[in-house]
C-alpha cells in the first residue's frame, strides 16, 4: 500500500496547524487517496499506473492556502489586527487536551511515570512537612519575627552561646521594670513534671509556670474559656487557676466544653481550669510542650524544697524571658539595652549576678534550645537526600520520555512538516510532561501525607501528646504543587529540546525500524542512567554508614548495667507528703520491694539515667576561689544506699555511703574519677572537701567511683558528685531496681507493690535500662530508618529505570540481534552483548558514586560514632547491593534478547 | 469527448453541489467526489486537492459538520452532514442559482431542460 501520508505531508509543508488538526487532515486525505487508488486498480490499471494517476491529481496549493486563512464567516466584518495563529491560552488548552489524549493512549507509560515521580515528590512533601513544622514555622504565634527570648549565660561563653541559663524571677522583674524596648515582656519556666488528679487516678503531666501576660505577649487566643487576668500573677499563692493545652484537653478531658470551671488537683493542690490553649500551640520549646500552664506566683506549689524561694531569691534560675519588640525598635537596639541592664544588675547584685550577661535571641532561634543545630542539620541532610531521590525519579522519567521520543519521531516530523515551529513543539511537549507531573503531585501529596502519619505514629507513646505535631496544611500543599510543576519542567526539558530537533526530511524518508539503529541517540539516556546509579549509591552508602554508626552506638557502655535495670519515677511530695512521711515512704518501699521475687537490689536516686542535672559554681578545696565566670560545674546526683551496686558502677577508691551517713554526722560526698583527676591531679582526692552551689555545708569526699554517661550516651567523661539521700532530703526520687532476670519480668510486681503502699501515688516513667538506651538513640534510629527508606527508594527507582531502558533498547535492537543470530551468534554471545551494554553504564555510575560517597562520607564523619566517613564496610555493602540489583535489571532484558528468534525478528520488522 | 466544465463555472457552483449532496444524508469526502463525477456523467470532477479545501471552508463557516465514524468492515472515515445554517444557505443558493440559470437561459436562448 503506497505511503500516502508522506506524499501529502510533502505538499502540506508550510501550513501552520495544530497537531490535532494536522493528523485529522492527514488521515482523511490519505483515506481518500487510498479509495481513489483502489478504484483505479479495480478499473484495470496496474498498481504503479494507479499510483502515478493519484499522485498526478495532487495539487494542494488551494488546500494549503485554505488551511492558512483564518476563515471568518462571510458577511461578518474582519476584525482589524486579529492574530493569524492561536492565542496563548487557547493553544495551552489545546495542548492540554492533546496531552491528556496522548497519556490515555499509553496508560502503561503514564502509570510508571506518574508513580515514579509521585514517590519522589511524596518523599519531598513529607520532609518538607517536617522542616516546615519544626524549623520554618515551629510556633503558631503572632508575628514571630518581633518576638525575642532572653536568657543569661556566663560572660566568658557569651560568644558561643554554649550554656544558656534561666533568669531568676527577681531579675526578670527588674528587667521588665527597667527596659523600654519591649511592647510586652513575659516569662515561662521549663516544663516541669506534676501529678494531676482529675478523677481518681493520679497521672504525671507537664506544667509550665508563666506570667499572666504570657499568652497576650505571644498574640494567642484561647480555644475555650480565657487566659490569665493581669492580677492573677500579682500575689503569691492566690490564684490557683490553670490553662489546659489543647492536646491535653482532647486526650485527657475528651475535648468536653464543660472543662472550663472544672476543678483538678495539681500536686494535691486544687486548681480551677479557666481555659484551653490554641490548637497547634505546645509551648515555646517547640519539640516538647507542657500539658498546662499556671501563673508563676503559684511556684511554691510545684518547686522542689531547694527552689522554694524562687520568687524572691535572685540566685534561683527559673524562667526564660519572652518579649515582643516595640514597633520601630531593632534587634540591635534591644541587645544594646540588655547589655546596659545586665551591667547594672551585675553592679547592684554582685553576689548572684556577677559574671553573667543577658543573651537575646530571636524566638525562632530559641525554639529548640541547644538541640536546634542538630534538628536543622538533620533536616537539611534529609532535604538533600529527598532532593536526590526526586532527581533520580526525574531522570528516570526523562529517560522514558527519550525512549518514547524515538518512537514519536514520525509524529513530530509530521507536525514540523505541517509548519509547527520548534518553540511551539517544545511547549506542547512540556505541557505533556507537566501534565504528568501534576498528577504525580496529587499522588505525591497523598504519599507525603501517609509518610507523615507514619512518622507521627513512631513518636514514643508516653510523650506523643507533648511532642510537636507535623502540620500538613496549605503551605505543604503549595510546596508540593510548585515542586510538581518544576519537576515536570526539569524532566521534560531535555527530551523536549531533543525531540523537537528532529529533522523532517530525514524522518519521513526513514522507516520506524531504523530508529533503534541510531544508538548515539541514547547517549543522554546513558548519562542520566549513570547519574542515577551514582546518586542512589551515594544515598545507600550514607544510610549504611549511619546504620553502622548507630549499631556502634548500641555497643557503647554507658558505664552501668542496663539489661537487668528498671526505674520508676515517684513524687511523694506531689501527693502531699511531708518530709517525715516521705522518708518513711522511701524506707517502706525499700523493705517491701526487696521482698518481691526476682529482685536482687534497689536504691533511690534523684537523676534519671542520661538526664543528669548539672550544677554550676562548686567550690573545691585546694582550688583557687574562682571568678564566677569560670565556675566549676558538675553533675549532681542525690542517691541512697546501694546505688552503685544496683547500677554496677565500681569504686576506684574509698567507700560507699553507709547507714551512718545521716543528718548530724559529717556531710559526705562521693565523686567520680574524672572529677578527681581534673581537680586533684596526682593527689589523693579522698578526704578533700567541696561545697555545692546551693549547699550550706562543705562535704567530705569519702569515695571515688568510675565515671559513667550522665547526660548523653557516649559523652566524654564529665565530673560528677554524689550526695547521700539521708543527708540531703528530696521529695521526688527515682526508684532503681536491679532484677535477677530480664527487667521486664518484674515491672508489674514492683508497680503493684507500690500501689499497695499508697494508691494515690502516681508512678510514671517506668522504664527498663534497655528502653532508656533505646530512647536515647530514638532520634538516631528514626533518622537511620528514613535514610534507609530513601536509599532503597533511590536504588529501586534507578533499577526500574535501568530495566526500562534496557528492555526498550533490546526491543529496538531485535532486528539487529536477529541478524547477528542468523549470522551465527549464539545465545551466550547475545546475552553477553546486552549485559555488557547495561553493566558498562552501571559500573561507570558506580565508580562516580563511590568517589562522591567517599567525599560526602568525609564531610559527615563528625556526626558518626565509632565509624569513619570512609567506612569501607558500608561502601562495599552498598556497592554490592546496587550491583546485584542492577545485574538483575540488566539480566532480564538480556535473557529476552538471547531468546529472540532470528526468523521472527527479521520477518516482523 | 466529454465536455469539461469550465473552471469558473465549477467554482461558482461547487458549494451548491456539495451542499445539495449532503442534504438529508451524511457522506464522506470520497463519496461526494464519486457522486459528483457519476451524476454529472463525468463532466464535473473533484479531486482531493480541490474538494477538501472546499469542505474545510464550508465546515469553518458552520454550514457543514464533519465527524469521524467507523462502520463495520470499513475504514474509519470522516462523514459530513448539513447543519441547520447549512440548510438555510442551501435553500438560498438554490434560489440564487435558479434565478441566475433562468436569466442566462432567457438571454442565451437556451431552453431549460
Amino acid at each position: 500500500m503506497p505511503d500516502w501520508k508522506s506524499e501529502i505531508l510533502e505538499r502540506l509543508r508550510g501550513s501552520r496547524l495544530s497537531p490535532e488538526r494536522e493528523s485529522e487532515i492527514l488521515d482523511e486525505l490519505s483515506s481518500h487517496l487510498q479509495d481513489r487508488y483502489d478504484e483505479l486498480c479495480a478499473s484495470g490499471l496496474s498498481q504503479s499506473e494507479a499510483r502515478r494517476n493519484v499522485v498526478a491529481e495532487l495539487d494542494f496549493t488551494d488546500l494549503v492556502s485554505e488551511l492558512q486563512t483564518t476563515e471568518v464567516a462571510p458577511h461578518e466584518p474582519v476584525p482589524q489586527g486579529a492574530p493569524r495563529t492561536g492565542h496563548f491560552f487557547s493553544d495551552f488548552l489545546m495542548d492540554l487536551r492533546y496531552a491528556a489524549r496522548t497519556l490515555r493512549k499509553s496508560p502503561g507509560f503514564a502509570a510508571v511515570a506518574i508513580l515514579t515521580l509521585a514517590l519522589g515528590i511524596g518523599a519531598n512533601a513529607a520532609v518538607f512537612t517536617v522542616i516546615n513544622s519544626l524549623i520554618l514555622n515551629p510556633l503558631p504565634v503572632d508575628r514571630i519575627s518581633t518576638l525575642v527570648a532572653l536568657n543569661t549565660t556566663q560572660r566568658k561563653q557569651a560568644a558561643q552561646l554554649g550554656d544558656l541559663q534561666l533568669l531568676s524571677i527577681p531579675n526578670f522583674r527588674d528587667l521588665r521594670n527597667r527596659t523600654n524596648s519591649f511592647a510586652s515582656f513575659a516569662a515561662h519556666s521549663n516544663p516541669t513534671a506534676v501529678t494531676i488528679i482529675d478523677k481518681d487516678e493520679p497521672h504525671r503531666a507537664f506544667m509550665e509556670l508563666v506570667t499572666a501576660n504570657y499568652f497576650a505577649t505571644l498574640g494567642l487566643h484561647p480555644a475555650l474559656g480565657r487566659f490569665f487576668l493581669p492580677d492573677e500573677d500579682a500575689t503569691p499563692g492566690m490564684a490557683p487557676v490553670a490553662v489546659l493545652g489543647y492536646s491535653a484537653w482532647q486526650n485527657r478531658f475528651g475535648g468536653r466544653a464543660d472543662v472550663v470551671g472544672q476543678s483538678i488537683r495539681l500536686n494535691n493542690v486544687p486548681f480551677t481550669i479557666i481555659g484551653v490553649g490554641p490548637k497547634d500551640f505546645k509551648g515555646l520549646y517547640a519539640v516538647f510542650g507542657p500539658d498546662l500552664w499556671v501563673p508563676f506566683t503559684m511556684a511554691r506549689q510545684f518547686l522542689s524544697p531547694q527552689q522554694q524561694d524562687a520568687l524572691t531569691d535572685r540566685s534561683i534560675p527559673l524562667v526564660t524571658g519572652i518579649a515582643r519588640l516595640r514597633d520601630g525598635n531593632s534587634f540591635a537596639q534591644v541587645q544594646a539595652e540588655m547589655k546596659i541592664a545586665s551591667a547594672s544588675l551585675d553592679n547592684e547584685f554582685p553576689d548572684s549576678n556577677s559574671g553573667q550577661s543577658l543573651v537575646v535571641r530571636h524566638l525562632t532561634e530559641a525554639a529548640y534550645g541547644p538541640e536546634r543545630q542538630g534538628v536543622v542539620w538533620v533536616s537539611m541532610l534529609l532535604a538533600a537526600i529527598v532532593g536526590i531521590v526526586l532527581l533520580i525519579a526525574c531522570s528516570n522519567v526523562a529517560n522514558l520520555l527519550l525512549a518514547r521520543a524515538a518512537a514519536r519521531r514520525q509524529e513530530i516530523a509530521v507536525r514540523m512538516a505541517l509548519g509547527a515551529g520548534r518553540a511551539r513543539l517544545v511547549r506542547q511537549l512540556l505541557t505533556e510532561s507537566v501534565t504528568v507531573s501534576f498528577f504525580s503531585g496529587i499522588l505525591g501529596f497523598l504519599f507525603g501525607y501517609g509518610g507523615c502519619q507514619l512518622l507521627s505514629s513512631l513518636r514514643p507513646a508516653e510523650y506523643a501528646q507533648n511532642l510537636a505535631e507535623l502540620r500538613i496544611g496549605p503551605v505543604v500543599f503549595g510546596f508540593t504543587f510548585i515542586v510538581a510543576i518544576l519537576t515536570g519542567l526539569i524532566f521534560g526539558i531535555v527530551p523536549a529540546l531533543r525531540t523537537s530537533r528532529t529533522s523532517v526530511s530525514e524522518v519521513i524518508k526513514e522507516e520506524t525500524r531504523t530508529a533503534g539503529r541510531r544508538r548515539g541517540r541514547f547517549s543522554i539516556a546513558n548519562i542520566l542512567l549513570g547519574a542515577q546509579v551514582a546518586g542512589s549509591l551515594v544515598l545507600l552508602v550514607i544510610a549504611a554508614i549511619f546504620l553502622h554508626s548507630i549499631q556502634q552506638e548500641y555497643t557503647i557502655d554507658p558505664g552501668y548495667q542496663t539489661k537487668y535495670l528498671a526505674i520508676f519515677m515517684l513524687y511523694p511530695g506531689q501527693a502531699g507528703y511531708d518530709q517525715p512521711r516521705t522518708e518513711q515512704f522511701y524506707k517502706q518501699v525499700r523493705e517491701r520491694i526487696s521482698s518481691v521475687p526476682g529482685i536482687s537490689s534497689l536504691s533511690w536516686a534523684s537523676n534519671m539515667p542520661l538526664w543528669g542535672r548539672k550544677e554550676t559554681g562548686l567550690l573545691l578545696e585546694g582550688q583557687e576561689q574562682r571568678k564566677k565566670s569560670d565556675a566549676i560545674s558538675a553533675v549532681v546526683n542525690t542517691v541512697d544506699l546501694d546505688y552503685f551496686s544496683t547500677l554496677g558502677v565500681s569504686f576506684v577508691a574509698g567507700r560507699d555511703f553507709s547507714q551512718d551517713d545521716r543528718d548530724g554526722s559529717t556531710s559526705v560526698a562521693i565523686i567520680n574519677d574524672t572529677m578527681a583527676a581534673q581537680y586533684w591531679p596526682n593527689q589523693n582526692a579522698l578526704g578533700r572537701r567541696l561545697q555545692l552551689p546551693q549547699g550550706k555545708n562543705s562535704l567530705q569526699v569519702v569515695g571515688i567511683v568510675k565515671a559513667s554517661n550522665y547526660q548523653t550516651l557516649g559523652e566524654s567523661p564529665q565530673p560528677c558528685v554524689f550526695i547521700p539521700l539521708r543527708q540531703n532530703f528530696s521529695d521526688g526520687m527515682i526508684l532503681y531496681v536491679r532484677s535477677e532476670q530480664d527487667a521486664n519480668t518484674i515491672l508489674a510486681g514492683v508497680r503493684d507493690e507500690i500501689h499497695r503502699i499508697d494508691p494515690a501515688l502516681a508512678i510514671e516513667d517506668i522504664r527498663t535500662g534497655t528502653k532508656i538506651i533505646d530512647q536515647a538513640l530514638w532520634w538516631g534510629k528514626i533518622a537511620v530508618n528514613l535514610l534507609s527508606v530513601f536509599g532503597f527508594l533511590a536504588v529501586g527507582l534507578a533499577s526500574v529505570g535501568l530495566y526500562g531502558i534496557m528492555a526498550y533498547s533490546v526491543n529496538q535492537r531485535r532486528r539487529e540481534i536477529g541478524v547477528r543470530m542468523a549470522l551465527g551468534a549464539n545465545q551466550e554471545t547475545v546475552w553477553f552483548l546486552i549485559l555488557r551494554q547495561g553493566m558498562t553504564i552501571v559500573l561507570g555510575g558506580l565508580a562516580a558514586g563511590v568517589t562522591i560517597a567517599l567525599l560526602v562520607g568525609r564531610a559527615l564523619s563528625r556526626f558518626l560514632y565509632g565509624v569513619k566517613g570512609t567506612d569501607y564496610f558500608s561502601l562495599a555493602g552498598a556497592s554490592l547491593t546496587l550491583l546485584l540489583v542492577a545485574l538483575i535489571a540488566c539480566y532480564l532484558p538480556a535473557r529476552s534478547a538471547s531468546r529472540v528468534d532470528p526468523l521472527v525478528a527479521l520477518r516482523d520488522t | 469527448m466529454p465536455l469539461a466544465a469550465d473552471l469558473e463555472w465549477k467554482k461558482g457552483s461547487a458549494e451548491l453541489l456539495v451542499l445539495s449532496l449532503l442534504e438529508g444524508q451524511p457522506r464522506h469526502g470520497y463519496e461526494i467526489a464519486r457522486l459528483i463525477d457519476l451524476r454529472s456523467g463525468g463532466s464535473i470532477r473533484f479531486h482531493a486537492a480541490s474538494l477538501y479545501p472546499l469542505l474545510y471552508r464550508l465546515e469553518k463557516r458552520d454550514w457543514i459538520q464533519g465527524r469521524w465514524l467507523e462502520k463495520a468492515n470499513q475504514r474509519r472515515r470522516r462523514y459530513y452532514r448539513l447543519t441547520t445554517q447549512g440548510e438555510c444557505v442551501l435553500a438560498e443558493k438554490r434560489r440564487q442559482w435558479q434565478e441566475f440559470a433562468g436569466a442566462v437561459a432567457r438571454i442565451a436562448g437556451v431552453q431549460h431542460a
